[in-house]
């Protein structure tokens, strides 16, 4: 879209970045977060195939040149995962072949449970790439960005300025490498790299500096706030040591495990609430929130309310041993898990 | 920025505590049977089994741990010179990276390990570990790689970084050099071998300790070591041996050139 006024690169560039997705960032993200942990939980093939084909109807149509040939890379992880588990996997009822027991791991039966609980595990393994994929696909870096809390402000501006300076490293990579080759330089062994890289990386700390004295010009870390770190400090203490603790003590006492790992979790979370409040932000033309953005996220947390119903919820799980049979398949979670397909309408038109 | 002996005992303590517990949620597969033992042989059962290892609870426990480390690291070591470096540095490493994803190399071969070696072994352990976790963090970003795995992959980068930091820093360039090259190659194959954790939960799963229920510490390190030399030893070697390649054929130059714009930054080392 050409209303778009950021700061962007040529064409020409390999960052050249996508053209925008119609659904906010923040909508984005909520339906990975549920896609992913529906696809961590459910251990059932009928539904990680559901979970699947909705990670690929998110996929943006035309990407830049990095996409990852994914059905290939899909292909191959189903096949590895399958080999690997029949290779070293050797329980189950139904035989195919066996090798000598005496065989150091390799030995034992070769069963069909075991290639089909790997092949379970290869397309859980698939539908998280792919369901990344169709996140990074989407979400522009900036985007990202502008995500990350504020409470890490410092380290958000050096993301920032890293996927800044990308494009113009890249286009001195090239200037550089011009420069090299029109003196009869070629690349040929190891160290033909570096009359390349080390002039890359002199121009590149030299425009650190650069940047760092215009950021002590406009007065970057010009106050000093050191002395309200301490509570801060015990704070993050305590949460991570709860949440710890919590993680341990969950294997004698459930409930009073999960208790403490939710009670750590929420003090982290609120400590980074508190500490981006301190640096609060502004944005130039924000982007309004659209109908379509309250559609997807409330469709994908209906999805996994459904989904964690306590009646159905046995349905999420599936094992093929001891002895393979047809999974179950409860037609709630089904349309619940049909809902998370949603994002992939509004691609392609 | 001068620092109270209450703040610095906070910190440290905090690196521990974060420390051990992404520790523990890498080494959760390895953990589990023996805790799931401990648990039967204090006598205590829960009505349903609770597995430690599960993906979704270690990727908790590691996500909060870096969120910590980030913000007490950010805390300490932060200043205008130091983010423009670590932000011009990460975007020349990034734009390695790049090259490496356009470019396949043989086995794991990555060109960003050193960098974040070198930068780590001349800026101190701080800088290295947030030169790590914020390369990887980026080139995610860039190359639209965000997943469950880049926490895993921002700790592991980190502690490239940070170990470097603590080398010895002898005299003699060749002495160093090899130093770092070696180094380099360690932690290529340290690298995939702490990256695999990330996955083996869901290839190896709980279901197939049901029916060995004391399959101790030992065992399953044995059974992790077979699926390293068979899956992943030649990549992760391919890696060890680029990292160590190009230590030798860049890292003299890279590091006097760093060195100079330490002094030019007036950098203390931290």
């Amino acid at each position: 879209m050409p209303a778009q006024s950021d700061l962007q690169p040529p064409a020409s560039s390999p960052f050249s970045p996508l053209p925008f997705s119609k659904l906010d960032a923040r909508a984005w993200v909520v339906w990975v977060l549920v896609t992913a942990v529906l696809t961590m939980m459910a251990r059932n093939p009928l539904y990680t195939l559901l979970l699947l084909l909705a990670a690929l109807a998110a996929q943006r149509p035309q990407s830049s040149g990095l996409k990852l040939p994914l059905l290939r890379l899909g292909s191959i992880i189903i096949l590895f995962s399958a080999a690997f588990n029949l290779l070293w996997i050797h329980a189950g009822e139904l035989v195919l072949f066996r090798l000598p027991a005496q065989w150091p791991l390799v030995g034992g039966a070769y069963t069909l449970e075991a290639a089909a609980y790997g092949i379970i595990n290869g397309l859980l393994l698939f539908t998280l790439l792919a369901l990344f994929q169709a996140f990074g696909g989407n979400v522009s870096s900036s985007d990202l960005v502008r995500l990350m809390p504020g409470a890490l402000r410092d380290l958000g501006v050096v993301v920032l300025i890293a996927i800044t300076y990308v494009p113009e490293t890249h286009r001195q990579l090239q200037r550089i490498q011009q420069a090299q080759a029109i003196r009869g330089h070629r690349l040929r062994g190891w160290r033909d790299w570096r009359p390349v890289a080390i002039p890359l990386l002199i121009s590149g700390m030299e425009r650190a500096l650069a940047v760092a004295e215009a950021m002590v010009a406009r007065g970057y870390g010009a106050t000093n706030d050191s002395a309200q770190r301490i509570p801060v400090q015990v704070g993050l203490l305590l949460s991570l040591t709860a949440v710890c603790g919590g993680w341990l003590l969950a294997l004698w006492q459930q409930t009073l495990g999960w208790l403490l790992i939710g009670a750590g979790g929420a003090g982290i979370v609120a400590l980074f609430v508190l500490l981006g409040h301190r640096n609060p932000r502004t944005r130039y033309q924000p982007r309004s929130w659209h109908w379509r953005d309250s559609l997807v996220v409330g469709t994908a947390v209906l999805a996994l309310l459904i989904a964690l119903l306590p009646a159905i919820r046995p349905s999420l799980s599936y094992s093929p041993f001891p002895t393979l049979a047809l999974p179950p398949f409860h037609p709630l979670i089904g349309l619940a898990l049909a809902l998370l397909s949603i994002p992939g309408l509004f691609n392609n038109e | 920025m001068l620092q109270t002996t209450t703040q610095r005992t906070l910190s440290t303590l905090l690196y521990l505590v974060a420390g051990l517990t992404g520790l523990l949620a890498f080494a959760a597969p390895f953990l589990t049977p023996h805790l799931l033992n401990l648990v039967q042989q204090t006598g205590a059962t829960s009505p349903t089994p609770y597995r430690p290892d599960a993906p979704l609870v270690t990727s908790l426990l590691l996500l909060l741990s870096l969120a910590v480390l980030l913000v007490e690291v950010q805390g300490q070591a932060v200043s205008a010179k130091i983010v423009a470096a670590l932000g011009v540095l990460v975007a020349v490493t990034a734009v390695l990276r790049f090259i490496e994803v356009a470019i396949p190399g043989p086995g794991g071969l990555s060109p960003i390990f050193a960098p974040i070696i070198l930068a780590g072994f001349v800026f101190g352990a701080r800088f290295g570990f947030l030169m790590g976790t914020m390369t990887l963090l980026v080139s995610a970003l860039i190359t639209g790689g965000v997943g469950p795995w880049l926490p895993y992959q921002m700790f592991a980068a980190g502690w490239v970084g940070l170990t470097a930091g603590w080398l010895p820093k002898p005299r003699s360039p060749k002495v160093q050099i090899t130093l770092l090259a070696s180094f380099g190659f360690l932690w290529g194959l340290l690298f995939g071998a702490i990256l695999n954790l990330y996955f083996w939960p869901f290839l190896n799963d709980g279901s197939l300790q049901s029916w060995q229920p004391g399959l101790s510490l030992a065992a399953t390190l044995g059974r992790y070591a077979s699926f390293y030399a068979a899956t992943s030893l030649l990549w992760d070697i391919g890696r060890g041996l680029g990292n160590a390649v190009l230590i030798l054929a860049l890292g003299y130059p890279a590091i006097q050139v760093l060195v100079r714009f330490r002094d030019r930054f007036q950098f203390r080392r931290n």
